[in-house]
């Protein structure tokens, strides 16, 4: 039970507050300030206790977004409500920023009104708010539609209206994974994971059920014919997994197969995080030398280990700096680089790089004497990258389409799939 | 371009304007990092840098450790902007210095030689600088290298007037690192006489410089006192026009003149009557002063003025001398009281409450009451409400007592939750001080709980019910007032335990109303039971089974109540097993049994209700304004009880063997100590090590600041010691060690094994260290208890001996004349017997005396066995591990001769000799 939710601006001012329950006090807003935003050392925890009250806070672009309770809740149920309130906002009006949320605050207010009911989360399903709060002025509901809009809120499936129509019955599949990577000087793995979505865009009519099959090892096994596809080893090792309210779980659990009636527009199917056999689409090597106390120099190589025909895009790789760095001098073979004072770190970016390449850069940086005899500690090297598949091996085998009501069948479905790998934390040390 | 190269530093101005439009903490600490990278690449770069652009620099690094961003560099920079000539540069230097610089750091003895360059430099505002420098890092390494420079700097004749008081200062601050850095001797009346400077500012600072070492060492620099009075005069007698640039809104130096009247106030008046006469001219021109119509209306006038006045009343009080004096000063502040300045008001107060403790102005104090009253009542500012009610309290005495305690308690209605604890604690020490008439008392501590029942805290109760006890008088008006006080709808627990406890003593007294029949009682303090937390329910079953003994006619009724399943089936154990009990108590036992065991209650020692003020003191520590009276008061302070549950546990322990009446903040010691001394002189030490061979409690030692207490318990070769700290002071015991240990030889005869305690005893606090025994083999020696501590600082230490020793085994054995008579023979041998013969040290007509120290030695007194019935004969086993020992005794009396015989058998010899050496020092 969320007893209320606020959010403040960079400098502790509250911008929307809304309380839900009666045992939330007034000067619950001020509390939090006082204690966490105008804290005297910054408070690291998310949760944090104070005179008995709760408060779970996340923050987006300089924006705290604090849920209150004085109640035992599950403090994961709550991120996620939080979380979910950011993408309902950012599919309302787009970018969080302190500006958008006080030019919309009327919107906010009852946004808040509506997913929150006495502190229990309601729906946060975006396509299905936006059927009964627009941004277009008040508009007139009719009977029969304020009918429709109760009994699709209050129905089974919540998440689709019917009656929904297209010229074109098409769908778009982005499988979007994260990679995840600790490496250690001597190239050594430390830790690897792949997490992973599968965004659902669908412009289908009526009400169609989808099946949706992957190159899961279990569901592979299930499906009888072990022997031979898990010998190709096109089959992959999901370690959790979790669907969008719209697939129907009990049909997962027996049969190992995804089924669903998708919302109608773009909504997040499902997440996954795999940690075995991923396939790493960058190597770093890095070689530091200390010359004396005023000089250090760096050399980093950077491998590509994908097929040559595909090409990874958008590489920055980030070098950090000693804190006394008084002068850099770099030189590279490809892309550009440059010394940011402002990050202590040398940032390298390379446009556009194939696979099975290398490639190198070679720094020179100087360093000011200083009273402190604290030596460096050398963070790691991190990576940022765009790759066209999925590391974690992941495949789409099929996605069918049925609709009984309406005479379309799988085969009239235009549908396109697309793998993008990107970095998460992946970091090299050195 | 010379006109950028200014003081301005535009760069500076630039990269703060741009922090401070940062949006963000990020975006800051990005712009400081890339400000940080430019100044390092700047102090690397192989061209030098010149003044300006260093001074900017470190200002910039100045500026971003202020934002709380750790520098480690540019401290060579700032060391040799030192060096630079222009006034600018030398002071961001210093600046940078004083802040970021550390003490051990490498570059110290650059700054120390920089330093003392400037010090030495003509030019006054380089000197200035480099000791506002030293002041302000003040470590010990600038006072070993400084300390003999500055002293000199300070005395000179040819140093300016702003140097000196920079020195004056500067030297203060050393001072208060390092006590040795001012020399003595020559230095002190040179120092002393910069009192007597012409100008105003070296007087001021040198005022404070003075204090501070009159404060350490008062002897030496007495002769301040008669500068100071004569200065002090000279600014007083002086019209405002005189002092022009050190007059303050047409009030003629203030700080020097509060500075002054503090420095006279670590001092007694002064002696010579020549200076104690123009120091009361002073006082009394201030006080006059205050009477004359304000020159100006702005508050820093009245604000200047009044701090010279509240510093003069100050000395007055410390003086406490002149009478007319203390008076007039009570009257200004009596006008204040009712003055539109909340500040003024408080101030008043304050000031009062200490006046109302000087014999010479209590009556003066007394004349405002009113005003204190109203102040009360209608003040909005809390803290002066709390002020006023300290002053009522300070100023209460016989005459006032009933109106001021009628005041507070209509006030405790309203007052603030804050202050609320401690106004019941002031109520309750004030109503049973001055109660003339108990009655009085006891409606207003019913008053007291009825009112603010969460505060009354459980001395105030216990000490009501130790009065009820003691006075028959008020014991039926009591009983009645808490009857009534129970019919309340709501009333408190407090009240409840309060009226159980009175009715069960005294509820007979009330009986013969048919308004309050026994029926009537039990079923009214039935209704509340249910309400009350397993503490007060105990105690209500206390009550009821007395009700058993004073109203059998109800004993059904209260036999059900034990027998509900709430009760005698209760998850609380207290509660079963009373429950348990007294059922068995009501339903087997006869009348008589019945009557002794739930007797009334014997009186409690009469003692101050010290546990009162010692938690009023706890509360408000340095706060507490003694109530005058106490002063010519005897005090007497007794170790309160902190075991939370033995107030309660009384009537279970009545039913007990031997059971003390241990209730409402009796110790143990005191309690079980019938014929040991209760009080004790200043100063007097008690050790009662000699009684405890006859007696197995009481006191094993007191003296001024502890007590010790021992409660021992034998079974066989097992004894097990109880031993109680009590801390008879208001200040905690710190480092508390006891420590027990045996010699080698006692070591082998005796197993010990001692708890560890907390180090620290609180202040009044009591607390309990068990210390096992077992016997092995027979021993004469005692064990040893040291006991170390620090008390205010000053280490204690007691060592005393352990009262155990052989007869606390002693087995009393039941033997006809027969047996005893065979067993005598027995044990013929000359070697083991003992026999002395010795002269009576107490009456011998006191037989009951002596048996009972004979019984209390551990033997079994065998009566009617000897052919002369005066003789006392004894037998007794004695319990080690290994063996056990036969003893006998015969005391044989010679009331002519005044002398004994003591003949003692046993089967081991050394065991007799202990014991007839022991016991010739008994009688």
């Amino acid at each position: 039970m969320i007893g209320g939710l606020f959010c403040y601006n960079h400098k502790g001012e509250v911008l929307i507050s809304r309380v839900y329950r009666d045992d939330i006090g007034r000067n619950a807003v001020d509390a939090f300030r006082v204690n966490v935003i105008h804290a005297r050392g910054q408070v690291r925890s998310p949760v944090t206790n104070i005179a008995r009250t709760s408060y779970f806070h996340i923050k987006r672009s300089n924006l705290w977004l604090a849920a209150v309770t004085k109640q035992n809740v599950n403090a994961t149920m709550v991120f996620e409500f939080l979380l979910k309130v950011v993408e309902v906002m950012q599919n309302y009006f787009g970018k969080i920023s302190e500006e958008n949320v006080k030019n919309n605050f009327v919107l906010i207010y009852e946004l808040l009104d509506e997913i929150v009911d006495f502190g229990y989360p309601q729906n946060t399903d975006t396509g299905v708010l936006k059927t009964f709060i627009t941004q277009q002025g008040v508009k007139s509901v009719t009977k029969e539609e304020q009918a429709a809009i109760t009994s699709q809120v209050t129905g089974q499936i919540g998440w689709r209206r019917e009656g929904i129509k297209y010229r074109r019955n098409e769908l778009f599949l982005d499988v979007m994974e994260y990679v995840n990577l600790l490496m250690s000087p001597q190239g050594q793995v430390l830790s690897a994971h792949v997490a992973g979505k599968i965004l659902m865009k669908s412009y289908l009519s009526g009400m169609p059920e989808c099946k949706f099959g992957i190159n899961d090892k279990i569901a592979m096994d299930s499906k009888g014919k072990p022997a031979e596809e898990s010998k190709t080893k096109s089959a992959i090792a999901i370690d959790d997994c979790q669907f969008h309210q719209c697939v129907k779980l009990s049909k997962f659990e027996t049969e190992h197969s995804i089924s669903f009636i998708p919302p109608d527009g773009e909504h997040e199917l499902m997440r996954y995080r795999t940690t075995k056999d991923i396939s790493l689409p960058f190597r770093v090597i890095p070689l530091v030398r200390e010359v004396g106390r005023s000089k250090l120099e760096v050399k980093v190589v950077v491998k590509s280990s994908f097929k040559p025909s595909l090409l990874a895009q958008k590489l920055e790789i980030r070098i950090p700096t000693p804190l006394n760095t008084s002068g850099v001098q770099l030189i590279c073979m490809k892309g550009k680089a440059k010394y940011k004072a402002s990050e202590n770190a040398i940032v390298w970016k390379i446009k556009r790089m194939g696979g099975m390449k290398e490639s190198q850069i070679s720094a020179e940086i100087e360093l000011l004497e200083t009273e402190t005899k604290k030596k460096w500690t050398r963070p790691p090297i991190s990576m940022n990258f765009e790759v066209p598949f999925a590391p974690s091996g992941f495949k789409v085998r099929y996605l069918k389409v049925f609709e009984p009501k309406l005479n379309y069948s799988d085969h009239d479905v235009i549908k396109w799939v697309r793998y993008i790998g990107r970095s998460g934390l992946y970091e090299t040390r050195c | 371009m010379p006109a950028v190269r200014g003081d301005g530093m535009r760069g500076l101005a630039v990269f703060i304007s741009d922090i401070r439009n940062c949006k963000s903490k990020e975006a800051e600490i990005k712009r400081i990092n890339k400000e940080l990278a430019n100044i390092r690449s700047k102090f690397k770069g192989d061209k030098t840098l010149d003044g300006y652009q260093k001074k900017k620099y470190v200002c910039k690094l100045l500026f971003i450790f202020l934002l709380g961003h750790d520098i480690d560099f540019g401290q060579i920079e700032a060391v040799n902007l030192l060096s630079s000539n222009k006034y600018t540069e030398k002071q961001i230097g210093y600046l940078f210095i004083s802040v970021l610089i550390s003490g051990n750091s490498e570059l110290i003895q650059l700054i120390v030689q920089s330093i003392k360059n400037d010090l030495a430099s003509r030019n006054p505002v380089h000197v200035s600088l480099a000791l506002q420098c030293i002041a302000n890092i003040g470590s010990k390494d600038m006072a070993e290298a400084f300390g003999q420079e500055i002293p000199k700097l300070l005395v000179s004749g040819d140093t300016l007037d702003v140097v000196k008081q920079s020195a004056a200062l500067c030297l203060l601050r050393l001072f208060r690192t390092d006590p040795s850095v001012i020399p003595s001797g020559e230095w002190t009346s040179r120092i002393v006489h910069l009192l007597n400077d012409q100008h105003m500012g070296v007087v001021t600072a040198a005022a404070s410089l003075i204090d501070a070492l009159v404060k350490k060492n008062p002897e030496e620099y007495k002769g301040c006192i008669s500068l100071a009075v004569s200065r002090l005069s000279r600014i007083v007698t002086s019209s405002y026009t005189d002092f022009q640039d050190y007059t303050y809104y047409f009030v003629p130096a203030p700080w020097l003149s509060v500075k002054l009247l503090r420095l006279l106030q670590n001092y007694p008046p002064p002696e010579d009557p020549g200076v104690r006469g123009r120091l009361s001219e002073c006082l009394e021109t201030i006080l006059n002063k205050a009477q004359e119509p304000p020159k100006s209306k702005k508050i820093q006038h009245s604000n200047a003025k009044n701090a010279v006045l509240f510093e003069a009343i100050s000395l007055i009080i410390h003086n406490d001398s002149e009478p007319n004096l203390l008076v007039r000063a009570c009257n200004q502040l009596g006008q204040f009281l009712s003055h539109r300045e909340t500040n003024l008001r408080y101030l008043a107060l304050e000031s009062m409450c200490i006046l109302a403790t000087s014999e010479f102005s209590h009556e003066a104090v007394k004349k405002h009451q009113e005003t204190v009253i109203n102040a009360l009542k209608t003040e909005r500012d809390v803290s002066v409400r709390q002020r006023a009610v300290d002053l009522l309290y300070a100023m209460c005495d016989k005459s006032n007592a009933e109106e001021i305690v009628l005041e507070m308690l209509a006030y405790l209605e309203t007052a603030d939750y804050s202050i609320r604890e401690e106004m019941v604690l002031k109520v309750a020490i004030l109503a049973e001080k001055y109660a003339t008439d108990y009655k009085w008392y006891v409606d207003v501590i019913l008053n007291l709980i009825r009112l603010a029942g969460d505060y009354v805290s459980e001395e105030v109760w216990y000490r009501v019910i130790q009065i009820v006890i003691n006075r028959d008088d008020v014991q039926g008006y009591a009983a009645k007032t808490v009857f009534e006080a129970l019919q309340a709808q709501a009333c408190h627990e407090n009240m409840v335990k309060v009226g159980g406890y009175i009715l069960g003593e005294f509820g007979n007294l009330i009986a013969g109303d048919a308004r309050s029949s026994p029926a009537v009682q039990l079923q009214l303090l039935h209704s509340k039971f249910h309400l009350c937390s397993s503490m007060t329910r105990a105690l209500l079953l206390s009550t009821y089974v007395k009700f058993v003994n004073l109203f059998p006619e109800i004993k059904s009724h209260v036999e059900e109540i034990f027998v509900a399943d709430s009760n005698l089936r209760s998850a609380d154990a207290e509660l079963q097993q009373r429950a348990s009990e007294y059922l068995a108590l009501s339903k087997l036992t006869s009348l008589d049994v019945l009557a002794t065991v739930l007797e009334e209650m014997p009186p409690f020692p009469e003692k101050e209700s010290s546990g009162l003020l010692n938690l009023l003191k706890k509360k408000r520590p340095g706060r507490v304004i003694e109530n005058p009276d106490r002063l010519d008061e005897h005090v007497k302070k007794e170790p309160r009880e902190t075991n939370g549950t033995s107030g309660l546990t009384l009537a279970s322990n009545t039913e007990q063997e031997g059971g003390s009446a241990d209730l409402l903040g009796l110790g143990v010691p005191s309690a079980g100590n019938g014929n040991g001394p209760t009080t004790n002189g200043a100063g007097a030490v008690t050790n009662n090590i000699q009684k405890f061979y006859c007696k197995n409690n009481g006191v094993l030692y007191e003296n001024d600041i502890i007590q010790i207490g021992v409660k021992t318990e034998c079974r066989s070769n097992l004894a097990r010691l109880a031993l109680f700290y009590g801390n008879k002071t208001n200040h905690p015991f710190m480092n508390f060690q006891p420590n027990v240990s045996a010699s080698p030889a006692l070591s082998l005869a005796i197993l010990l094994q001692v708890k560890q305690v907390d180090s620290t005893v609180e202040a009044g606090a009591q607390f309990q260290q068990m210390v096992n025994v077992e016997c092995v083999n027979d021993f004469d020696e005692q064990p040893d208890l040291n006991l170390v501590y620090n008390y205010n600082g000053a280490p204690q230490t007691v060592n005393i001996k352990l009262p155990i020793s052989i007869n606390k085994f002693i087995e009393p054995t039941e033997m006809n004349g027969e047996a005893f008579f065979s067993r005598w023979k027995n044990l013929s041998l000359p070697a083991q017997e003992s026999q002395k013969i010795f002269k009576a040290a107490h009456p011998m007509e006191a037989t009951d005396s002596t048996k009972a120290k004979l019984i209390g030695y551990g033997f079994q007194l065998l009566e009617n066995i000897d052919p002369n019935p005066d003789n006392y004969v004894c037998a007794g086993i004695i319990h080690t591990r290994s063996l056990q020992i036969g003893c006998l005794l015969r005391l044989e009396p010679n009331k002519q001769a005044q002398i004994y015989r003591l003949t003692t058998r046993s089967s081991r010899e050394a065991v007799s000799q202990h014991i007839s050496a022991v016991l010739c020092q008994q009688f």
